[in-house]
């Protein structure tokens, strides 16, 4: 199974519904709350975060090496083969 | 100051700032409440109401941009996207803000080369 | 009631140095007077954003900068410099006999 680990916000209500996608889909995930990290974690989400050329628009979804920026429900079943 | 009274402080002003760029808030009532409520709670704790779906760095350079609205900083991108990266904010010709998709920057900087 | 009826007395042209700002309050409404080059100008002190006073921002050349999220405005005609739909309201200035004169009424020539 591909792993799944995201990077979220706890006040980002498409973060939330990324996490209910994956639960729905009994895919088990990672996540880090960006805004709870200390800051070595934090400092660390934002080097991941450039080094895939993006922003730090949340949530940041990596599918093993695939790598969705946003909630974007298609993408992420294509890419898990849903 | 309750969490109510100031949502609709910012809920006045915000209108304010989104009405000229062609913007208005989300018909999406559910969504709009709930950040509005997140900025409330960011203001508290950091001084402004920063995006709820966007991360800050402590550099006032980068971060200033992300106070809402935030559109003026981002313009091209919400454009194509017809809405803000949060949602709170929408095009004035959207009713249905779920058949929106979030768009990435790198997206969106791709198609428009 | 007729424009040149409106003019209001702000302040002495002494009052102001170049570069320097000044808020007033002129008939109940939170103005902002500043001098830049010798010529005077007056805006709205409310940022359009989250209404902060711009009197506390900072001034370079033609632009002010507001103290609290950094949005910059061209004094000349009020525009933000991110998107110039938005705009602080701006009021035409007038000096006579070392006073200077502000026009509520009337907003400024940027319009």
């Amino acid at each position: 199974m591909k792993k799944v680990v995201m990077y979220t916000l706890s006040t980002c209500p498409w973060c939330m519904r990324a996490k209910k996608f994956f639960r729905e889909h009994d895919i088990p995930f990672e996540y880090t709350d960006y805004d709870k990290a200390d800051d070595n974690t934090k400092k660390a989400i934002r080097e991941d975060c450039l080094a895939h050329k993006s922003e730090m628009s949340f949530p940041f979804v990596k599918i093993d090496d695939d790598v969705v920026v946003g909630y974007n429900p298609d993408k992420y079943a294509k890419l898990l083969g849903l | 100051m309750d969490n109510e009274k100031r949502k609709g402080q910012l809920r006045t002003m915000f209108s304010k700032v989104v009405d000229p760029l062609g913007y208005k808030f989300s018909p999406d009532e559910e969504l709009v409440d709930f950040l509005l409520e997140q900025e409330v709670n960011i203001e508290k704790e950091k001084g402004s109401p920063f995006c709820p779906c966007q991360g800050l760095t402590g550099e006032r350079e980068h971060d200033m941009k992300l106070v809402c609205p935030c559109i003026p900083f981002h313009r091209e991108h919400y454009d194509a996207m017809r809405r803000c990266w949060c949602g709170l904010y929408v095009h004035k010709d959207v009713k249905d803000p779920d058949s929106l998709p979030q768009i990435s920057l790198k997206e969106f900087l791709e198609a428009k080369k | 009631m007729k424009q040149e009826d409106n003019w209001i007395f702000a302040l002495k042209t002494d009052d102001l140095g170049n570069g320097e700002k000044k808020p007033l309050l002129l008939e109940n409404n939170k103005v902002l007077v500043l001098r830049i080059d010798g010529d005077f100008f007056a805006m709205s002190n409310k940022c359009p954003h989250m209404e902060c006073p711009l009197s506390k921002g900072t001034l370079e050349q033609y632009v002010i900068k507001c103290p609290c999220h950094d949005w910059r405005f061209d004094v000349r005609e009020g525009k933000f410099l991110d998107a110039e739909e938005i705009r602080v309201p701006i009021y035409e200035t007038k000096v006579m006999e070392e006073s200077v004169f502000v026009n509520l009424n009337m907003e400024g020539a940027g319009k």
